[in-house]
């Protein structure tokens, strides 16, 4: 338990398919609340990043999980078709069939967003919506699976409880919207259409984003605390974050840089929106920033889970 | 002393009552091809005395020639558990082979049925064609059995020999052992040296919380570890003897 089997390939899978995952069901949901029938270039154009983003993260995470296996190292290119032969109740079976159709749908529903003019009632509208239908519940799916996979395991004191698939999902959800803020930062003002519709867009995706992290720093405290008040392998295992090596990267790198700062600067614009109805401004270069901490420290979650997992296990014999 | 016991005492009457009604309605219920074919499949386990255990490594050689094992993995190796302050010392040995257990984590997790248990005789095999090392089971098995093979890129571990026992011979660890520490048979057969052995003996198996239920059973293993050293002050010491030099 002490050698790493799954390395760098399988975190990058982790963060950037829970990113993708997640931005395809933020994109989707919101196309389902408000994105249809709005002003074009409102919410439509924000459902829009979320849909280009989601296939390509999740196609590059996907990619990066057929280097590690081991079949594909001793070059048996394409033996990974055995997983689409069959399927059972392995959380990796249940998985993969999983990511293949939201690979395939995401695709699909990119397509249908990936016209410069696309808007609400072209001529895939129809069709746009109801992807959007199929995209949120398998996006949830996606992102929540990795988390069920690790955590299936008793042999795996660190992953080895339920709440790690819903922190999973949470993250999965605040780096697909930060995402999306980031592409909009970036390129996205270009050719906005109304300035205070752009800002008010803005306000909404930045305090959901904060909702998110907000949520997520709930359910890291409780995956710690249940940890720690357990005694045996689960106490032995996660005394990895709580005083071993992997302590300061846990609370400054995650919980501090990617979560508690970005919630901080989040906090400091959209609160006087939310209680004062003030104007929302926030700087181009602070939503960039919020970002990448978001980017990083869910990036910095799936490196500590994947490793801490691995370096601990059942103790005695 | 023999005590003579009396030929019909009411004892031996009602039991003779119990096996009569029993064959009839046996008999009258079930069709006679069935009653033939209803032969017990095999449950092989394995059974290590530990105190007839020297630490020669013999097994693990022959283990590692049999199956052609690449180098720096291992199916099987023998432990050496290190303890106390002379001239209170101890050493004792723990040899190490896949559990086979009766509800495999490494089976449960396996995504595309490569690994299994055998219904004929209880053994768990990989299927090479099909496995495709996403080392799912490395990191369900409790007891860091597996390994992927560099040459293969499946998953592997022991098998128990599987070419040699489904030839009715035991697997090369138990042919080669120089103490007959370990037994190696058929867990459903009561007749079996290793099913008397185990009734007759207090045995123990491998991390039992991890409810796997193993069919590899240890008389007198020292289940000590250094976390035990740092709770006594003892002082403990494990050598595993393999490329995974803290035990897994």
């Amino acid at each position: 338990m002490l050698e790493l089997h799954w390395g760098l390939p399988v975190i990058l899978y982790l963060f950037l398919g829970g990113l993708g995952a997640g931005a395809g069901t933020v994109s989707a949901s919101i196309f389902l609340r408000s994105g249809g029938g709005d002003l074009a270039g409102s919410n439509f154009r924000f459902a829009r990043w979320g849909a280009l983003v989601a296939p390509i993260a999740v196609i590059v995470g996907t990619g990066m999980i057929v280097l590690e296996l081991g079949s594909f190292q001793t070059g048996h290119w394409f033996k990974w078709i055995n997983l689409f032969k069959t399927i059972n109740l392995s959380p990796m079976s249940i998985g993969s069939w999983m990511l293949a159709l939201f690979i395939l749908v995401s695709l699909v529903y990119a397509y249908t967003f990936l016209p410069d003019d696309a808007h609400p009632g072209d001529h895939r509208h129809r069709l746009r919506k109801v992807l959007a239908w199929v995209m949120v519940p398998l996006g949830v799916g996606v992102a929540l699976y990795t988390g069920i996979l690790l955590g299936a395991m008793p042999s795996r004191p660190f992953w080895n409880s339920p709440i790690l698939a819903l922190l999973f999902l949470v993250s999965a959800l605040s780096t697909g919207v930060a995402a999306i803020i980031l592409l909009r930062a970036l390129f996205g003002h270009k050719n906005k259409i109304d300035a205070d519709n752009f800002e008010r867009n803005s306000y909404m995706l930045s305090s959901s984003d904060m909702l998110l992290i907000g949520f997520e720093v709930l359910v890291v405290f409780l995956f710690v605390m249940y940890a720690h008040l357990t005694i045996g392998g689960v106490e032995d295992a996660v005394s990895v974050i709580t005083g071993g090596p992997l302590t300061s990267q846990f609370w400054f790198g995650f919980v501090v840089l990617g979560l508690l700062l970005p919630v901080v600067i989040e906090l400091k614009y959209v609160f006087p929106t939310l209680l004062y109805q003030k104007q929302f401004v926030m700087p181009r270069t602070m939503e960039v920033l919020v970002c990448l901490l978001v980017l990083a420290g869910g990036f910095l979650l799936r490196y500590i889970v994947v490793i801490a997992g691995q370096i601990t296990g059942p103790v005695g014999i | 002393m023999r005590e003579k016991i009396p030929q019909n005492s009411r004892r031996n009457f009602l039991m003779k009552i119990a096996t009569g009604s029993a064959v009839t309605v046996t008999a009258s219920v079930a069709a006679p091809g069935i009653a033939l074919a209803a032969e017990k499949p095999k449950h092989y386990g394995m059974l290590i005395d530990t105190r007839r255990c020297i630490g020669c490594h013999a097994c693990s050689v022959s283990c590692k020639t049999e199956n052609e094992v690449p180098l720096g993995e291992t199916r099987s190796w023998v432990e050496y558990i290190e303890k106390g302050r002379f001239p209170n010392v101890h050493r004792s040995f723990l040899p190490r082979l896949c559990n086979q257990c009766e509800k495999p984590a490494c089976v449960k997790v396996c995504p595309t049925g490569a690994t299994y248990k055998r219904k004929e005789d209880g053994v768990v095999v990989i299927d090479n064609d099909v496995c495709i090392g996403c080392k799912y089971c490395l990191q369900a098995c409790p007891y860091g059995m597996r390994f992927l093979n560099p040459i293969t890129g499946a998953a592997d571990k022991c098998d128990f020999c599987l070419h040699r026992i489904d030839n009715g011979l035991v697997p090369a660890c138990v042919n080669t052992c120089q103490g007959r520490a370990r037994i190696f048979g058929d867990l459903n057969d009561p007749e079996s040296e290793i099913s008397k052995v185990l009734a007759n003996n207090a045995t123990t198996v491998l991390r039992p919380e991890m409810g796997t239920f193993p069919n590899v059973f240890y008389i007198d293993a020292d289940h000590t570890d250094e976390r035990d050293a740092a709770r006594t002050g003892e002082y403990v010491r494990v050598e595993t003897h393999r490329r995974q030099l803290k035990r897994v």
